[in-house]
């Protein structure tokens, strides 16, 4: 049995080439349910778990979705009033802003540590290694972790203050102000976020020959100017990409908001996900916050269609 | 590329590990933080070194979190392995077999992958606790692996492209089915790339805390990470626990990354850029 299946599925000669027409189809046949088989279980995942549940975030923006009317069996359709609710609330304003702000900082000193760190570990030195994987460890430990290391630091009268206050400077309660809580968010995504975009870029930097920079040393080029003329126009690709996966993984960002601040104080600190987050179960408007979240999405494929365009050009 | 020469590397290894203590200094603090009393910790003065190591801290957080532990380890065993009993074959698929539409399989895992959990925590809430699948595991596994099955879809296709297919082609002349192929010479040979798949799928849903949160409200059934937040009271912060009980949580990404640095970051690097 398992022969006879094998044998037509990669044929030596195209296909036209054989003339048993009946044996052939059901050859074929085969060929497509063994094929199918292959993928049947995760085709059937991503329908209920990945396909299903857009679907229906989608659906529920549109519906009157909370405890009640989805115990009571029938949400009623309420076009876009959802839609209209967010947009009308100024926190969502505020947390869209956020989203941007927490986004861009992240993204801009994330990359900033990670291209530096990856030219410093161009050089070859004993440990290396050892230290690269221990600079690997604050992106592998859970976000949770993170945002407790981080709450602790920027507490009131964390080490944070106490140095400041050694140092005769003024303390801040900083998970209390607004403005400073979302700060402190910024800071603890950024170290988060810089191992990724080190070993990334490090990856990239390994993958340029010596000899390019060589050829520009004899011509007297400086170091910056080498870093400048030769590492990054060659990285170019590897920066886009990382960029652009960094910006869509940050705006996803929910546990390290969510740990840290919880959107607060008094709903400053939010993104737009810890923001729906507490539409949909703090107020079990589930509508409103399925609304947000089809956004979210909007925000996120507006992004990809935007690297798309950049890899063609 | 050396900007000024050194005579010897050692000078770049002694800034590598400044910069290495610079951007670990928080967890030090965590760590030494965690065997402070919480009056010390707090104090007004900066204490760089415990007066008084209080181990108490960890045998209470290890006593307090050890059925939690457990839980997570079920959770993330099973993620992790359900994941690749998805994924592995369907890797093999959407490189090697002619399957129709496997294209929109691919774009979609990879638009999915960039979508935030919340898209998926709202309907799949309100689908499970219909069908009882909410305050239980199976639920919880079934949620984290929203977030596995696409990037470990990715990653697998990227290591399974760059297996020599001729071996494939040969094991399929000599009569073997596809099947066959792939559970005798594919698998074996992707082993590493399986295996990092695997421990990232394992590491994911046991950071995980939205769906955790959303899913689980009793108590039995609480992954480490939920019995982590929840130390985060109304009354205050339990900081003797939470700093012991964030780094025991921390635990298997660490030992993985230092165990394993170099094939993570060759396998990552490939998933990600491809």
């Amino acid at each position: 049995m398992k022969q006879l299946e094998a044998i037509p599925e990669r044929p030596a000669t195209p296909l036209g080439a054989q003339h048993r027409v009946a044996p052939r189809r059901r050859a074929a046949w085969r060929t497509a349910l063994t094929s199918y088989s292959f993928i049947l279980p995760i085709a059937v995942f991503g329908v209920f778990l990945l396909v299903y549940p857009v679907l229906y975030s989608l659906a529920l923006s549109f519906r009157d979705a909370t405890v009640e009317t989805i115990v009571g069996g029938d949400m009623p359709f309420i076009g876009f009033s959802n839609y209209e609710q967010s947009l009308a609330d100024p926190t969502f304003w505020q947390a869209l802003q956020n989203t941007v702000v927490f986004t861009f900082c992240s993204i801009l000193f994330q990359f900033t540590i990670g291209f530096l760190l990856a030219i410093f570990f161009q050089n070859r030195f004993p440990l290396k290694n050892v230290l690269i994987a221990l600079l690997l460890i604050p992106w592998i430990i859970p976000v949770l972790t993170a945002a407790n290391t981080f709450k602790g630091l920027f507490n009131e009268v964390g080490p944070i203050n106490q140095i400041a206050h050694l140092l005769g400077l003024p303390t801040v309660p900083w998970l209390a102000s607004p403005g400073f809580a979302l700060a402190a968010t910024i800071v603890a995504n950024i170290w988060i976020g810089f191992p990724f975009n080190f070993i990334l870029l490090y990856s990239g930097v390994c993958n340029i020959p010596p000899e390019v920079y060589e050829a520009a040393r004899i011509d007297g080029a400086g170091y910056w100017r080498r870093v400048g003329h030769i590492t990054l126009p060659i990285l170019k690709p590897v920066t886009v990409a990382v960029l652009m996966l960094g910006t869509i993984y940050t705006v996803k960002v929910f546990d390290l908001v969510f740990i840290m601040t919880g959107g607060g104080p008094a709903n400053t600190s939010h993104l737009l996900s810890t923001y729906a987050y507490q539409i949909g179960f703090s107020i079990y408007n589930y509508g409103e916050a399925a609304a947000i979240a089809i956004v979210i999405i909007a925000v996120i494929l507006t992004l990809n269609l935007f690297q798309l365009f950049l890899k063609r050009r | 590329m050396r900007p000024p020469t050194f005579r010897s590397p050692w000078v770049y290894t002694v800034v590598g590990v400044i910069f290495t203590v610079i951007l670990l200094s928080p967890l030090y603090w965590v760590l030494a933080g965690s065997l402070m009393t919480q009056r010390e910790l707090f104090s007004p003065h900066f204490s760089i070194w415990p007066h008084q190591f209080v181990f108490q801290n960890w045998s209470n957080a290890l006593v307090r979190l050890w059925p939690h532990f457990a839980t997570s380890a079920i959770v993330s065993v099973c993620t992790s392995a359900l994941t690749l009993l998805v994924t592995a074959p369907a890797a093999y698929a959407m490189i090697w077999l002619k399957v129709r539409g496997r294209g929109a399989i691919l774009s979609f895992m990879l638009t999915s992958q960039m979508l935030p959990a919340i898209v998926f925590v709202i309907p799949l809430f309100i689908l499970f606790s219909q069908v009882s699948l909410v305050n239980s595991l199976p639920g919880l596994i079934l949620g984290d692996m929203t977030f596995t099955v696409p990037f470990a879809l990715i990653m697998l296709s990227a290591y399974i492209r760059e297996f020599p297919y001729q071996l494939v082609e040969a094991a399929l002349v000599d009569g073997a089915s596809q099947w066959r192929a792939f559970l005798s010479i594919v698998l074996p040979v992707t082993k590493t790339g399986m295996i990092t798949v695997a421990i990232f799928s394992f590491l994911m849903p046991w950071g995980d805390l939205i769906f955790a949160l959303t899913f689980i409200t009793e108590s039995g059934l609480q992954p480490l990470t939920l019995e982590l937040y929840k130390a985060v009271g109304v009354y205050g912060i339990d900081w003797s626990f939470l700093l012991p009980g964030s780094l025991l949580t921390a635990l298997p990404g660490v030992v993985f990354v230092v165990a394993a640095s170099r094939f993570i970051v060759a396998g990552f690097t490939r998933g990600a850029l491809h």
